[in-house]
C-alpha cells in the first residue's frame, strides 16, 4: 500500500531532524536549496517566478513533485518578488523582465560611493540611537523611489507606496504560509526553514554602508562600526526567534557574507564579524533554535572560530570550501550540508553528479550530520537533468 | 509621536500611545493588546524590508 502524503512528510521530518542534530537517520537528506531552478524545472521564466508570487510558490510545488528524494526544500528562494519591492519603488534590485531579459536572476545593485550610500558615515551616531527610527526615516525613504523622509513634502506616491507595501508584504506572507501547507499535503515534503538571520556586520556592510563603505569605516571610524554592529544585534536576533519555527523541528537560515576569506582579514573577521554574530548565535540557540551557517563563498581560517558555538547549535553548509576540511574542522561539533559542486550541476553530465553525490554519502553519510545539497543556491544555469540525478542518487545511494 | 524606541518588537509603544487618552473606561488590557499586537506586525514589517528584501 502507497505511504500517504502525511506518512512521507513524517518520514521525511524524522529524517531531516535526526541529520540537523548529528543523529543517523535512515537515509542521508536531500535539502535542495533551488531557486530560479525550481522555475525551470516548473516550466516557468526567472520573471514569471519573480514576478507573479503564485507561479513562484507554485514552481516550489512542481520540483517536490518531479525530482525524487526531495526531503525539505525551501518554499521560495526567489526572495526577490516584484509584487512586493515594485509597490514601493526600491531603488537596490535589477529585476528579469524589466531591466535583465526574462530568463536573468535578479540582481543586487549596490551603491558605488558615499554620496549615494543608504546610511552615509555622518548617519552613525543616529543609526546607533535608535535603528528602528533609522530604517523608517531615514534607510527606507533613501531606498525607496517614492517615500518621502519626515519634514520633507508629502507626496500621492509615498502615500501610495506605504499602503502598497504593506498590502503586498501581508499577502506575500500568507502566501508563503499556505504553500507551507500545500508542501507537505500535497508533496510530503518539509518546509527546510523558518525565520532568517543576518550577522549584524552583513547587514551594516551590505544594506546600509556597502563594502566600500565599510571597508573605509573599519579604519577610520572602527568604534562607531562596533557599536553600530551591537546596536542592529538584538533586532536581529528577536527577528529571527519572532518568526522560526514555532515548534522548534527545523532551523533558521544565517546568509553569510562578508567575514569570508576573500573580503577581509582575520583581524577584521574576529573584531567586527564575529562577537556579534556569536552572540546573537547563543541566543537563538537558547531559544532552541539552530543555525544553518549558509557560509557563502570561503571561509577557511575562520572555521576553526566557529568552534566557540555550543556543539549542534549551527549547521555548517559548506559552498567554496574542501568539504572534507569542514568535516575535520567541525565535524564533531556540527552537522555539515553542501557538497555538489554548482558548475559540476550546470556543465557537468548525470554521471558525474551522481557519482560525486555516491561519495559523498560514502564519505559523510555513516556518520550521522549530513544533508545532500549543492554548494549554492541552484538558479537557472543548473541542468534540470543534473538536478534530477542528484535525487536519484539520494535515493539509490542514501540509505545508509 | 513616539521616534525614539531602539526596543526589538516594538515601534510606537503603548506607554506612549496610552498618554493620548484623558482616560479609558473600560478594561485598559485590551486596548493595550491590540495596539501592541499591530505595533509588533509593523516592526516586523520593518525589519523584512531590511533583512528579507
Amino acid at each position: 500500500m502507497a505511504k500517504s502524503m502525511e506518512d512521507l512528510y513524517q518520514e521525511r521530518m524524522e529524517r531531516y531532524k535526526k541529520a540537523n542534530r548529528m543523529e543517523k537517520p535512515d537515509k542521508v537528506p536531500f535539502r535542495p536549496f533551488a531557486a530560479e531552478l525550481a522555475g525551470k524545472v516548473a516550466g516557468y521564466t526567472a520573471q514569471q517566478v519573480t514576478h507573479d508570487p503564485d507561479l513562484g510558490l507554485d514552481a516550489v510545488i512542481k520540483m517536490c513533485e518531479r525530482v525524487p528524494g526531495i526531503d525539505a526544500a525551501v518554499v521560495n528562494m526567489v526572495y526577490v518578488n516584484t509584487s512586493v519591492t515594485e509597490s514601493y519603488g526600491l531603488k537596490y534590485y535589477r529585476v528579469p523582465g524589466i531591466q535583465l531579459d526574462a530568463d536573468d536572476s535578479f540582481q543586487y545593485m549596490e551603491p558605488q560611493n558615499d554620496e549615494e550610500a543608504f546610511m552615509k558615515v555622518e548617519d552613525y551616531e543616529r543609526f546607533i540611537e535608535d535603528p528602528n527610527e533609522f530604517v523608517m526615516n531615514v534607510w527606507l525613504p533613501r531606498t525607496s523611489n517614492y517615500m518621502v523622509p519626515p519634514g520633507e513634502e508629502n507626496t500621492w506616491k509615498n502615500n501610495l507606496a506605504w499602503m502598497k507595501n504593506g498590502i503586498a508584504i501581508q499577502q506575500y506572507f500568507q502566501k508563503l504560509g499556505a504553500n507551507v501547507g500545500r508542501m507537505r499535503t500535497d508533496t510530503g515534503t518539509v518546509s527546510a526553514i523558518a525565520g532568517a538571520l543576518k550577522a549584524p556586520f552583513d547587514i551594516l556592510a551590505d544594506k546600509f554602508r556597502g563594502f566600500r563603505g565599510i571597508a573605509y569605516d573599519i579604519r577610520r571610524c572602527p568604534e562607531k562600526v562596533l557599536k553600530a554592529t551591537e546596536a542592529i544585534a538584538p533586532h536581529m536576533a528577536w527577528n529571527c526567534i519572532a518568526t522560526a519555527d514555532p515548534s522548534r523541528n527545523v532551523p533558521c537560515s544565517h546568509w553569510m557574507h562578508r567575514g569570508a576569506t576573500g573580503f577581509f582579514s582575520e583581524e577584521v573577521f574576529q573584531k567586527f564579524y564575529w562577537p556579534t554574530l556569536k552572540q546573537v548565535t547563543e541566543q537563538i540557540w537558547g531559544a532552541g533554535i539552530q543555525t544553518i551557517y549558509y557560509a557563502e563563498g570561503k571561509w577557511a581560517r575562520n572555521l576553526k572560530t566557529f568552534r566557540e558555538l555550543p556543539d549542534k547549535s549551527i549547521i555548517f553548509h559548506c559552498d567554496k570550501d574542501d568539504i572534507y576540511e569542514v568535516k575535520r574542522v567541525l565535524g564533531d561539533k556540527f552537522p555539515i550540508s553542501g557538497g555538489v559542486p554548482n558548475d559540476m550541476l550546470a556543465f557537468g553530465e548525470p554521471a558525474d553528479v551522481k557519482k560525486r553525490v555516491k561519495q559523498l554519502i560514502q564519505d559523510f553519510g555513516p556518520d550521522g550530520g549530513y544533508i545532500l545539497d549543492a554548494e549554492a543556491i541552484m538558479q537557472q544555469d543548473v541542468k534540470v537533468e543534473n538536478f534530477i540525478a542528484m535525487g536519484e542518487a539520494c535515493e539509490e545511494y542514501g540509505y545508509i | 509621536m513616539a521616534e525614539k524606541t531602539s526596543v526589538p518588537g516594538v515601534c510606537f509603544p503603548w506607554e506612549e500611545k496610552k498618554k493620548e487618552y484623558e482616560e479609558i473606561k473600560g478594561d485598559e488590557e485590551i486596548v493595550k493588546t491590540w495596539w501592541e499586537q499591530y505595533d509588533v506586525h509593523a516592526y516586523v514589517h520593518l525589519w523584512f524590508c531590511v533583512i528579507g528584501l
